[in-house]
C-alpha cells in the first residue's frame, strides 16, 4: 500500500468500515510509514477535541418560549380550520339554495307547459253587429267631393268615400269586418 | 380524591401516559402525537431539543439564534407532522429542518453585515463571564486553559467552509451514518464522504498549531 491509497481509505479506516484485509493492510502501511502516522495521529487528535466539547443546554425559558409559541401555532390551526368549516357550510347552503331553485323551476315549467296537451276543437263564432246606418249630416256635400271641392279634410273621409260615393244612403253591413 | 386522580392518570398497565411515550421509539410517538395525544410532541421536543440546538449551535455559532431556529424547527414539525411520510427517519426529517434553517442563517448573515456584528458581540459578551461560573470544582488555570481550548476548537470549527462544516458537524458530532447525512444535506454519498475527508483534514490541519 502507497500513502496514496492510504489517504484514499483514510475516513473509512478511522470510522472502522473497513474490512479485515483492508485493515490489515492500514495498519501495517501506517507502521512503516512515519509520515503517514503523523497524519492519522492530528487527525484523531483534532477529532477527539472536537466530539469532548462540552454540550450545551436549552436556556431556562427555552421550553416555555416553545409552548407560547405552540400554543399560538395551534390556536390558527383550529381558527383556519373553523374558517373552512364556516366556508364549506356556506358554499354547501348556497349550493343547496341553487339546486332547490332549479328543481322548482323545473317543476313549475312541468306544470305550466305540458308538452302534449291536446285539445278539444273549438267553433269560434262572431256575433253579428248590428246593422246601424250610415248617417251623413250633408250627403250632398260628401258628394261633391268627388268634384273637386274641397269642403271637408279629405282624411276624415278616405275609407268611406268610396262607399258613400256608391251610394249616399248604403248600410253598413260588413264594414266591421 | 387524589387516589381518584392518580387512577385516572396511570393507564392500565401501570405506566402513565408519559412513561408510555417514553418506551416508545419516535415513529411510534409521532403516531400517537397524529392519532390526537398533544403530549406526544412534548416527547419528541424533549428527545431532540439539547442535540439540534448544538447542532444549530456548531453550524452558526451563535447561541441566541441557535435556540430562535430549534424553535423554528419544532414549529413547523407541529405544523407540518401530518405531511411527514412515516417510512422515512423522524430524525432525518427534523434534521433535513435544522440543516435548512441553519443554512438560509448563514446566508442571510453575509448578506447582512450587522448580524456579524452582533455575533463578535456576543462572543466579547461570553468572554466577559466571570470564570467561576465555567466550573467551580477546577482551579482556575484549569478553567482558563479548558476554556480556551474550547474556544479553539469553536473558531477551527468555524472556519470550515459551510457545506464541509456540515457534514463534519452531522458525522462527529450527532454520529450520523453517511447515508443519513446525505439526506440530510441532499448530497450524493459520494460528495458526503468527499467533504467529510476533506473537513476532517482541514480541521486538523487548523487546530494543529494550537494543541501541539
Amino acid at each position: 500500500m502507497d500513502c496514496r491509497e492510504f489517504c484514499d481509505q483514510h475516513l473509512a479506516f478511522v470510522d472502522d468500515t473497513l474490512a479485515g484485509i483492508e485493515l490489515v493492510r492500514m495498519q501495517r502501511h501506517l507502521a512503516e510509514c512515519e509520515s503517514c502516522a503523523r497524519q492519522d495521529a492530528k487527525i484523531r487528535r483534532a477529532l477527539l477535541l472536537f466530539k469532548n466539547l462540552p454540550s450545551i443546554e436549552p436556556s431556562a425559558d427555552f421550553s416555555h418560549r416553545l409552548e407560547a409559541r405552540l400554543r399560538e401555532c395551534h390556536d390558527e390551526q383550529l381558527a383556519s380550520a373553523q374558517r373552512n368549516l364556516r366556508f364549506g357550510a356556506f358554499a354547501a347552503t348556497l349550493a343547496s339554495l341553487v339546486m332547490l331553485g332549479y328543481i322548482a323551476t323545473t317543476l313549475y315549467d312541468h306544470a305550466s307547459v305540458p308538452s302534449d296537451l291536446v285539445m278539444a276543437p273549438v267553433v269560434a263564432t262572431v256575433p253579428e253587429a248590428e246593422l246601424t246606418p250610415i248617417t251623413t249630416p250633408a250627403p250632398a256635400i260628401v258628394a261633391s267631393v268627388s268634384a273637386g271641392l274641397t269642403i271637408w279634410p279629405a282624411a276624415l273621409f278616405a275609407e268611406q268615400v268610396p262607399v258613400r260615393f256608391a251610394h249616399s244612403k248604403l248600410e253598413l253591413a260588413n264594414y266591421t269586418r | 380524591m387524589a387516589d381518584i386522580v392518580r387512577k385516572q392518570v396511570v393507564s392500565v398497565e401501570g405506566l402513565t401516559v408519559r412513561e408510555r411515550l417514553q418506551a416508545m421509539d419516535d415513529s411510534a410517538v409521532v403516531t400517537a402525537f397524529l392519532g390526537g395525544e398533544e403530549r406526544a410532541f412534548s416527547e419528541l421536543v424533549t428527545r431532540y431539543q439539547t442535540r439540534l440546538l448544538n447542532f444549530v449551535y456548531r453550524t452558526i455559532g451563535d447561541r441566541e439564534k441557535a435556540e430562535d431556529l430549534v424553535q423554528e424547527v419544532f414549529i413547523r414539525v407541529y405544523r407540518h407532522l401530518h405531511r411527514f411520510d412515516r417510512s422515512k427517519k423522524f430524525s432525518t426529517w427534523v434534521y433535513t429542518i435544522a440543516s435548512n434553517l441553519a443554512k438560509n442563517e448563514l446566508r442571510n448573515r453575509s448578506r447582512n453585515p450587522l448580524v456579524l456584528f452582533q455575533t463578535v458581540q456576543k462572543n466579547f459578551q461570553d468572554e466577559d463571564r466571570p470564570l467561576q461560573f465555567e466550573d467551580t470544582t477546577s482551579r482556575p488555570d484549569d478553567m482558563y486553559r479548558k476554556r480556551h481550548l474550547r474556544e479553539i476548537v469553536e473558531e477551527s470549527v468555524a472556519k470550515l467552509p459551510e457545506h464541509h462544516r456540515n457534514v463534519f458537524i452531522l458525522r462527529e458530532l450527532e454520529g450520523k451514518s453517511y447515508e443519513e447525512i446525505a439526506e440530510i444535506t441532499e448530497c450524493n454519498l459520494g460528495t458526503v464522504k468527499s467533504r467529510l475527508n476533506r473537513a476532517r483534514n482541514s480541521f486538523a490541519e487548523i487546530i494543529a498549531p494550537y494543541v501541539d
